[in-house]
Formats: C-alpha cells, structure tokens, sequence
C-alpha cells in the first residue's frame, strides 16, 4: 500500500511540477553487481517529487535551479542518495548503481550439497564470512578470519570446528580448506595453506561445521571451509588497499626485545571485467610483517587469475582456467626463550628459515541446462616447493593432480540427484617425509528429495580407495543423510548424520627430524582417523518491529575414533613426538548465532553474533566413569561484531571471548619435561590459563564515492592471551587503510 | 510452539541414544579382567628382575584397573590403550628406569585372558646410544 501511494503521490507531484523546471537530470539505475538495468525505481527528490524508472531502467527528471538530494529506491535494493547542484538549463546525467538487499535467510550457497541453495534451506550448519568483514576489520590474514567465526578456534594454523580437533603441531588438518569446491591442502603435510588463498578477490566464505566427507573426502572429517572467489560482472570492478600497521607495547614489558616498534603492511589489487562473452579476474597481494616476536618475520607475494568463456554455440557451455600462486618467506615461532623475559623471543635453536612456493592451475569445463542438468569437470594441478635453506635436510616437493567430474540431474519435480568421481595423485620429494606417492580414487552419489512442499531430505553416499606407495588401504563407505522442515515461513528444522575419515597425511606418517629438543618420531603403521557427526536446529527468521535478522541454534554431538594426534613419549624409536591412533572421542555441545539488522533514521546497525558450548571428553573404554578432556579445547567461545554506519562513517567493534584450554600435552607440564622444552611454562601456565576477551575496533571514513580510509585498533585492552603452549598472541596493534573502489 | 517441542523430543531421544557407552571391547575385559603377576623380565634378552637390576621394580603384581589407573609391581600410575588397542601407554607417578617419567608406549605382542606379553624400548641414560629393549611377560593370577 504504501508502494502504491508513493507512486501516485510522485504522479501527481511529476504533473503538478512538469511545466516549472530549470534543469534536467537523467540516467540509468542498474543492478550494481550484474549490471543489468533496474525498471520500476523509484527516483525522488524533494517532497514526493520525481518518476520512476522506464523498462531499459532509464529516467528523466525536469528539475528547478538549486542544490538537490535524489533518492533511488527500489524493493530489495539498498536505497541510494546523491547530493547534487544544478544550474540553469544545465543537463546533468547520474547513473547509479543499486546493490541488493539480501535477507540472511535467504542468502545462497554452494558448499552443503555442491549445488546452490538457500541457507535456511540446509540440513547442516553454515555459516558464511562476508567480504565486507574482512575490508571493514582490516583483515589480510586468513586464519584471522576464521578464527573470528563463532565455534572455530584456528590453533596455529590447525582449525577445529566445534573441538573436532586439537593442535598436531602442523600436521594433517581434520577441517578441508576449499577454493572454489577444490581441495587447497598440501600434499605433504596435509595442513592448509592459509597465507595463499586469494583473499583479495572473494565473494564470500562458506563454512561447513561437522563432517562433510561423504561429499569432499578425506581431509573433511570435521568440516570444510571453502573460500569461493568472484566472478565479472557486466560492471568492471576495480578493487585496491593499501595498509600500514604497528605493534605497540606488551603489557608485560620484560617482554619487549625491540628497539624500534615492529611494522606490517599490505597491499591488494583485484580487477574483474567482461570482455564479451569472457570473464576475466586478476588478483595480487604483498604482505610484509616484521612480527611483533623474535626471529618470527614474514613476507608473503600472491598473485591470481581467473579466466571463463562462454561458447557462443552451445547454450550453456563454458570453459576456463583459474590460477593461483604464491610465495613467502618467513620464520615460523615455535618455542619461546623463557616466560620471565623472554616470551616473545624464539629460540635461535628452532628458528628455521622457511621460502615457500605455490602454485595450482585449474582448468575447467561446465555444460549446464537451467533447471534440467549439469556435469562439470575441474581439475586443480598444484605444485608446492618448500626449502629450507639452513637445514636442507628438510626441504619438500609436494605435487599432486586432483580432478573430478560431478553431475548434476533433475531426475523429476522432487528428485534431483548429485553424483561424481573425483582421483587425487600426489607425488612427494623429500628428505624429511622421504620420497612417497599416494593415490586417492573416490566415486560419490547424492539424492536430494522434496516429497513435500515444506519438506526437503538428502541422502549421500561416498566410496573411497586410497593408496600409499603401492601399498593399498581398504575401500571405505560412508554415509550421510539429512532432513529440513519450514514449519513456519520463517522457521526451518533441520536434522542431520554424516560419517567423515581422514587418511593420515605424509608428515603424520613419515616426519622424521629434530627442532630444538624435540625430537619427531615417523609412525608408517598410523591407521586413518573415523568418525561421524549428528546435529539438529532450527534456523529462524526475525522480524521485530524494524529490526530483522535471523536466529540459528544447534545441538551436536561427534564421535571419532583412532583420532591422530602426536603424542611425547619413550618409544621403540626412542623419546619424541610421534603421530599416534588414541582412542575415542566424543564431543556434543550447542551453538547460538544470530544476525539483526536495524536502521535508525540514517545510522545502519547490524549486529552478528554467537556462542558455543562444546563438552570433549576421551570417549575410551578405559575412561568410562572418568572425564578427561581432549586436548587444546576450550569449553566456552563467544563472538560479538556490532558494525553502524552513518553519512561517510562506519564503525565497527568486534568482541571475541574463549575460556581457557581444558587440556594440553603432559610434556608441557610434567615435571621431567616442563622446562626442557618451554622454560617457564608450567608457572606461567598456572596463572594465565584463565580464558580471555579481546576487543578490536575499526573506524572508516568514506571521502568519496570511490575511496575510503579507515582505522583499526585490534586487541584494544593489549589482553596478553595465548594460543597453543608458548604462542602468546599479539599485543595491540594499530593500522591505517585506504581502499578503493572503482 | 509446537516445532519447539518436536525439536526438543527429537534432540532428548537423539542424545540420550549417543550418550549411551558402548560394550568394552574383549581386550579391555582380557586386561582389566584379572590381577597379573609377572613371569619373566627381560632387558636385551637377559632376566632384569634381581636385586638391583633395571626391572626389579616391576616384579611381582600388575592390576590395570578400568578407570585408566593401576599398579605396576611398585609403582602406581595411569594407562590407556593406543592405535585400536595394539600398545599400551603407561604413565608411572614416580620415575623408573633411572629417572624417566614420561609416558612409555609398549606394544602388546599377546593378550589374552590368561597371557599378557609387551614390549618397548626404553632410554639407556647410562649409554643413550644403546637403549634397553624391554620385554615384560605377565599371567593371570
């Protein structure tokens, strides 16, 4: 109704004000994304005059002398404003693009099933990180951005959703890194390689909380994340920041080594653009960070290209190329000096230079009928080198060739079935891990099924044969099955099972070195890890007077057995580290996250949010009547971001609370051992094992239509925290931004 | 209110399902089962079990108790099975062996109701370059 009024309101203004004009405005409103040209605006000036948009999206306004605000409205679509100033018969032309409004229920995704879906629609938790979360934060590390997804902790690198896993040192990652549905582990240590992912050029991230083999394999057994680029639109878009940041001081300042503040800056540039009937993209990024610890610098170049044509003769046909690159030096931190002094030095006995080199092509084809069929074949050839040039004796090749082929087929009105094969050869070069080859074959069936309007079921399969230097392990099936239910028109239930493995990875199986003290034991007999999953929520839709949003809450409960973690003991090989198959682990929590969005006058508030509980308890038999935790969880995580813009500003908070580890290695904490390897420790341990809350902050001031600056305060309290045992995080930090979009 | 309630009924019977323990295994009913008294203790082939010697302390009864303690001839501690039962780790409160104090992972050559037989390999502080090799045969009692 008030659509209506609006409309024959600005009729009538349009007659009553037609023959008293003094300057003309025109232009064309289209869909800031695909350019495609919006019918129907509504184009207002003044009170309640001006017109609408015609069917090519084109408008014309007669207007008197003067300054004037002109409204672009349309439903769906983030309103626009523009300020201008109009002369005597002066023709002005304004073009705008309007960017849509997406509900967060109804935003899609591709990663549940590998076809697109709507979220609310799903049998399995996701959530999904924004672009903007990363520009507005000031974001350029990729395991900084997960770890502020609620019920994701990444420990030094190794992600665990929902404290399905621990800390391994590095090695064998139980959550599978994606880009664009494609596998981005390496092949040797099958961890993730976080400082290569695109992060310049992403349209969202999208993150699987359980297993999700049945659909990715190995590697997914307690969840993916997939890091989904974007695509050219009709709209050329030209993206640039430029960074520059500073640690301040610690709170314990023994701790300061330094005698000039240590810096970090980065800068990105992305392009997209059509040229005709092809997509062209290309990214880059160069980060460089002296470290806030000693001996704990870094320096990261990444470049990535992204080419599509659409074949003008088959409908529907199209065929391309994605690449992706990188290289970094840097030193990573393993053990610190001592507590008193010297926590944030590294010990010159475990500081290792480290240049590494990647690269992953990925050629491609698609033939898709809207709504009748699709098969797609991909293939991602990825190379990675890394050398050591202080040791040698570590360095490693890592190849390997993935491919799969997936069809997908509308078998009736309510049946659609997803299925594939996909092979994975990897090929290792290595004194450390020694000279290995593996292949890895796995076939995959999916149904997914509408018998009732309001009803959505899936059911998948999956059969994977793995081999490791001509030594074969057994086929494994596994299952998975899910159920979602609108019970309301913004309610959805939802039910899922899903079984997940991991095959050990190379390192797990052959690492053989000694860092420091320690000692790393290969285990070649380690079994594959197994485990399954099981969770049920409801996702629901709010409207409260101006505010919407959604609500999300899960119970969930996982089970894993022969879990791989290294484990410090005296072995037949002597005392180290070695990747050893423990026994059970269970681990059932509840988890609340939550999006609203409300708008007073002109200030944007959104707020996002969750909670997760998570109890992980060694599930053995031999711990039947006895709790004892799993290693590296924390029971409690909170997340908090309340983000408000108003005219050119935009401000945002972003509250990130963990209560402290249940569990970490005895080697830390037994006395035989404690102080060979982190001096200090056990004592510091005791005191400052308490859980924290971190506060950062970010103020943007957008100069003009194109360019921003901003302003980040991260760890605003200097909250002195830690990750893994000797990883204190870093102290305060600040940084300047200024980003541009064209 | 109504979906609240399914999804509550659905959640309460899902849980109290897991939540359910499985059955011990037989090797856990074989080795928490009986009381086990040492039959031979051998370090690099030869009896260690003397007066003085490496294993002596080990002589005489093994109790490993379901809830992951237990006694090892004088020595108390904690034990679990590893890699789908086939080694034990068995961390002891006071250190054996010289002064070792971490965790040993033995492995079980034979476990039955009547018969346990693992070994391990364990530091020589006195010449780390030849460890001892271990070797511990028990019955039940």
């Amino acid at each position: 109704m008030r659509c209506i009024l609006t409309a024959l309101g600005l009729l009538l203004s349009f007659v009553l004000n037609a023959s008293d004009f003094d300057g003309i405005v025109k232009g064309k409103v289209f869909d800031k994304n695909t350019g495609e040209p919006l019918p129907g605006v509504y184009v207002v000036y003044g009170k309640n005059l001006g017109t609408t948009t015609n069917a090519e999206g084109s408008y014309t306004l007669k207007t008197s002398q003067g300054k004037l605000n002109i409204t672009f409205q349309f439903v769906g679509y983030e309103s626009v404003t523009r300020e201008i100033f109009v002369n005597d018969n002066e023709t002005i032309e304004l073009n705008i693009g309007l960017e849509m409004r997406v509900r967060e229920i109804d935003q899609v995704v591709v990663s549940a099933n590998r076809t697109e879906q709507r979220i609310a629609e799903l049998s399995v938790s996701m959530d999904i990180i924004k672009t903007s979360f990363l520009t507005e934060n000031h974001i350029t590390d990729a395991q900084e951005l997960i770890n502020k997804t609620p019920g994701i902790e990444v420990m030094d690198g190794q992600a665990s959703v929902r404290g399905g896993s621990g800390y391994s040192y590095g090695a064998g990652s139980r959550v599978l890194a994606l880009i664009d549905g494609l596998p981005f582990i390496s092949a040797d240590a099958g961890n993730i390689k976080w400082q290569f992912l695109p992060l310049e050029n992403l349209s969202q991230v999208e993150i699987i909380k359980g297993a999700s083999s049945v659909l990715y394999g190995s590697s997914a057994l307690n969840g993916i994340i997939n890091f989904r680029t974007a695509d050219a639109t009709n709209v050329p878009v030209t993206q640039i920041f430029t960074e520059a940041g500073v640690f301040s001081k610690p709170q314990n300042h023994n701790w300061i080594w330094w005698n000039a503040p240590r810096k970090f800056s980065s800068t990105s540039i992305s392009h997209l653009q059509k040229f005709g009937r092809t997509d062209f993209g290309i990214s880059g990024n160069i980060m460089v960070d002296e470290g806030y610890r000693r001996l704990n610098d870094e320096t990261v170049g990444r470049i990535s290209l992204k080419l599509k044509h659409f074949n003008s003769n088959v409908e529907g046909l199209n065929y391309g190329l994605n690449l992706n690159s990188g290289y970094n030096v840097k030193r990573d931190f393993l053990l610190w000096e001592d507590a008193d002094s010297g926590a944030l030095k590294q010990s010159p006995l475990t500081a290792v230079e480290f240049h590494g080199t990647f690269i992953a092509i990925d050629p491609f084809i698609s033939l898709k009928k809207s709504n009748r069929y699709q098969h797609d074949f991909r293939m991602r050839i990825q190379s990675s080198l890394n050398r050591l040039p202080t040791s040698e004796q570590n360095n490693s090749d890592a190849f390997s060739v993935y491919s799969e082929y997936q069809l997908w087929y509308r078998l009736s009105d309510f049946l659609d079935l997803t299925a594939g094969a996909s092979e994975n050869y990897s090929k290792v070069g290595s004194n450390f891990f020694g000279d290995h080859h593996s292949l890895n074959i796995a076939g995959f069936g999916q149904f997914e099924m509408r018998p009732l309007d309001r009803l959505k079921a899936v059911a998948g399969f999956r059969v994977e044969y793995y081999t490791l230097d001509g030594i074969n392990d057994k086929v494994i099936p596994i299952f998975r099955a899910g159920l979602n239910w609108q019970a309301a028109d913004y309610t959805f239930l939802r039910a899922s099972f899903g079984q997940g493995y991991r095959f050990p990875s190379i390192a797990e199986k052959f690492a053989s070195t000694t860092l420091g003290s320690i000692k790393i034991i290969p285990n070649p007999d380690i079994r594959s890890e197994s485990g399954w999953n099981t969770e049920i929520g409801i996702k629901q839709g709010i409207r409260i007077g101006e505010i919407t949003g959604q609500a999300d809450l899960s119970l969930f409960l996982m089970q894993n057995s022969n879990l791989i973690e290294f484990y410090f003991a005296s072995y037949s090989e002597g005392v180290g580290f070695r990747a050893t198959n423990l026994e059970q682990a269970r681990v059932y929590g509840t988890e609340l996250e939550f999006a609203l969005i409300r708008s007073f006058g002109a200030v944007n508030f959104t707020a996002t949010g969750g909670y997760s509980y998570i109890y992980p308890v060694d599930n053995s038999d031999t711990y039947k009547d006895t709790v004892i935790y799993l290693k590296y969880r924390r029971m409690h995580s909170g997340k908090l971001y309340l983000n408000s813009n108003w005219r050119k500003f935009d401000l945002g908070i972003n509250i990130n609370i963990r209560s402290k580890i249940l569990s970490i290695d005895d080697v830390f904490l037994n006395s035989f051992t404690r102080e060979l390897f982190l001096p200090g420790f056990y004592e510091y341990w005791q005191n400052h094992n308490t859980g924290y809350i971190v506060f950062d902050t970010s103020l943007g001031y957008k100069i003009n239509e194109r360019f921003t600056i901003s302003f980040a305060v991260k760890n605003l309290t200097n909250t002195e925290y830690m990750g893994r045992p000797g990883d204190i995080q870093p102290q305060r930090n600040y940084s300047i931004r200024f980003s541009g979009k064209f | 209110m109504k979906n609240l309630a399914l999804l509550f009924i659905i959640s309460g019977c899902l849980f109290a399902f897991a939540c359910n323990k499985d059955k011990p295994s037989e090797r856990f009913k074989f080795l928490t089962g009986p009381v086990w008294t040492t039959d031979s203790l051998l370090a690099n082939g030869a009896d260690a079990s003397g007066p003085g010697q490496l294993l002596e302390p080990f002589k005489g009864d093994a109790k490993f108790k379901e809830d992951g303690t237990g006694y090892f001839g004088i020595h108390t501690g904690q034990w679990s099975f590893f890699s789908e039962e086939t080694e034990i780790k068995i961390t002891t409160d006071l250190p054996v062996f010289g002064s070792i104090i971490i965790p040993i992972l033995c492995d079980i050559v034979e476990l039955t109701s009547l018969s346990l037989k693992i070994t391990t390999v364990v530091p020589n502080l006195a010449n780390p370059q030849e460890p001892h090799k271990i070797r511990l045969t028990f019955k039940a009692r």
